[in-house]
């Protein structure tokens, strides 16, 4: 492969894991536990800050051309780590605003506007954010002690990204398969049935968003990483919609689905198009895109509500001396 | 002059165009349970047809006809050949939120790549301002507050005293007992959707007049304001949407000479959450319970 086809590959796969992680967390809020969290970009976004800010060096060692918080220099894994924490901490905080007790439209309209203010205020608190400059130059993990060439370094991101996927992926995989994850299941579809045979319906919800937000917050580190920049710009509420759309196409509530999403929708439409050659005016792929999406959406609703993965019906051994006749 | 009675002015021609807004998207909300966010797109769709309408040469009057018109129009389309059939072979409530995301998705980057992501302005001839008790107001706002204020008055009557308004609210209350009742519940839908079609159409145009430049995505984003507006009073609940829309748009501009104008929206938001924790139904909502989509 020659450097550059490398690049745009290795560039590729870098957002197929983020993708597919920011996909299984919110398919763990959003498949499995019904909650429509249309900030879920912030929660990603809040992440990748988090990541950015633990990075860099204090902000007066550059000139101080941009302005942030702490600046601590961390070693790699530690902001990623912090990012996940961040991005579940915030997710708790809204969560206890929003989950608690409004109805479910209620709480997709609420997150819509937590997404706008969440824009407004990084937008203008400059002192904190750097407003709508955001940050660049970012260190990147373990840059200088691999010593790899720019092509290497590329793949040695891929890998980290690998690992964080999979990380990811395991966790998903043993909440979904437990009792945790029936119980979020039940509480997703008939909450006062849940309620009334003891589950705690909120304290699920917590858990479901909380944790999909520390995975958001985790993916949204792993992007801010490797293209070395933030910019508030770039996790206005829109983007959300395209992690849900990932999530319909590909099934909702199975996380094969979810992973089957993501390569489908961010990557294959979204990220891997924007190097066919461009026509019109500039600004006319990027609309057809969007287009496109709105439509591939649509159809799969239409043809496959469910997902091309859909969620497996899940079935149970019948307890013992219950509805075992016999016929003869 | 005082800068809060300036700013107060402000705010009644956002409440304004708010309130028409709001109103709109909580009678269908209310009647068909279908969240429709494509309804901001709607806005800027009329918007377009409205500057077209100027640029051939009509004048305001014809602007606003031809985006109420549109926007009913479009509504009315929309529901019927998208959202009805995907009511019908079974989708529900989060799947209708994801159709009409998309909807509301093909709508405003088709808007974009028909006209190209550049601003706008209807073009019609300058303004001659008033004064009203320290509140500076353009002869164009004071149209829109007119037109709020009418708007307000029709859905009033129309919901009180009407046979109409009266079958409308028995289907939001119920469509199963209102169609038991008698009452034809696919025409007041098909109603429902004109009538907030039109609300919503008209409320583009004067967005579009009250911005001075718009983009394909200016309704986008004004549907934010317009969702905690209907959200704040109840959805589905008209008077509640039109208190909302006053405390959002109010609030929203004197905080903007009180705060900073960069948190105006904020504030707005904030006020939305609060009031939620308290009542989470909305104001004028009676009961915190969903109700399934109508068809």
């Amino acid at each position: 492969m020659s450097s550059s086809m490398q690049f745009y590959v290795s560039n590729l796969l870098v957002y197929l894991g983020v993708d597919v992680m920011a996909c299984l967390g919110l398919n763990l809020q959003f498949g499995v536990a019904g909650l429509i969290n249309f900030a879920f970009i912030v929660f990603q976004a809040a992440g990748a800050y988090t990541a950015a800010v633990l990075t860099l060096g204090p902000s007066t060692a550059m000139g101080g051309f941009q302005s942030y918080i702490i600046g601590a220099h961390l070693p790699f894994p530690l902001p990623f780590l912090a990012a996940a924490v961040v991005g579940g901490a915030l997710s708790l905080l809204v969560g206890l605003v929003a989950l608690r007790r409004l109805r479910s439209d209620y709480q997709a309209m609420v997150m819509l506007v937590i997404s706008l203010i969440a824009t407004t205020v990084v937008t203008n608190a400059t002192g904190l954010f750097n407003g709508s400059n955001g940050l660049a130059l970012i260190p990147q993990p373990l840059k200088s002690t691999l010593g790899l060439s720019p092509v290497g370094y590329q793949w040695a991101y891929v890998v980290i990204t690998f690992v964080c996927t999979i990380l990811v992926w395991v966790v998903v995989r043993r909440i979904t398969g437990s009792p945790l994850g029936r119980a979020l299941r039940a509480v997703r579809d008939n909450d006062a049935a849940a309620a009334a045979l003891g589950k705690n319906v909120t304290q699920l919800r917590l858990v479901a968003f909380v944790t999909g937000g520390a995975i958001a917050g985790l993916s949204g580190a792993v992007l801010a990483q490797f293209i070395t920049a933030w910019s508030p710009g770039s996790w206005l509420f829109p983007e959300s919609f395209v992690y849900f759309a990932a999530i319909i196409v590909g099934g909702s509530g199975n996380n094969l689905g979810a992973i089957v999403g993501a390569a489908l929708v961010p990557v294959a439409f979204l990220e891997a198009t924007r190097y066919i050659p461009q026509f019109g005016y500039p600004g006319l792929v990027d609309a057809l895109q969007w287009v496109v999406v709105g439509l591939l959406t649509l159809t799969v609703m239409w043809f496959r509500p469910r997902g091309v993965f859909p969620e497996r019906p899940q079935r149970f051994a019948r307890p013992p001396g219950h509805g075992t006749e016999t016929k003869t | 002059m005082n800068i809060y009675v300036l700013s107060l002015g402000f705010g009644l021609i956002t409440a304004s165009i708010l309130a028409i807004a709001s109103v709109g998207f909580t009678l269908q909300f209310g009647v068909t349970n279908v969240l429709n966010l494509a309804y901001g797109d709607v806005m800027t769709g009329a918007a377009f047809v409205a500057y077209l309408v100027t640029k051939a040469g009509g004048g305001l009057a014809e602007a606003l006809v031809a985006g109420a018109g549109s926007g009913a129009v479009a509504s009315y389309g929309l529901n019927r050949l998208v959202y009805t059939p995907f009511v019908r072979r079974g989708t529900r409530l989060f799947g209708m939120i994801i159709v009409t995301i998309s909807v509301s998705l093909v709508v405003q980057n088709g808007l974009q790549a028909i006209f190209k992501a550049t601003f706008f302005s209807l073009s019609l001839p300058r303004p001659s301002s008033y004064t009203f008790a320290g509140m500076i107001f353009t002869s164009q706002q004071l149209v829109i507050i007119g037109l709020a204020v009418v708007a307000m008055v029709l859905v009033h009557a129309l919901l009180s005293w009407t046979k109409l308004g009266r079958a409308m609210r028995a289907t939001a209350a119920d469509p199963e007992l209102a169609r038991s009742c008698g009452i034809a519940t696919d025409r007041v839908i098909d109603v429902a959707w004109l009538l907030s079609g039109a609300l919503c159409g008209t409320a583009g145009v004067t967005l579009a007049l009250n911005v001075s430049s718009f983009t394909s995505t200016t309704g986008g984003q004004f549907l934010i304001p317009v969702i905690a507006a209907a959200v704040l009073g109840g959805v589905g609940h008209p008077y509640g949407a039109m208190i909302g829309a006053v405390v959002i748009g109010l609030s929203s501009e004197l905080s903007a000479s009180v705060i900073s104008p960069d948190y105006k929206e904020v504030v707005a938001f904030i006020i939305l959450i609060v009031v939620l924790l308290i009542r989470p139904q909305g104001i004028f909502s009676e009961v915190a319970t969903q109700k399934e989509v109508a068809v």
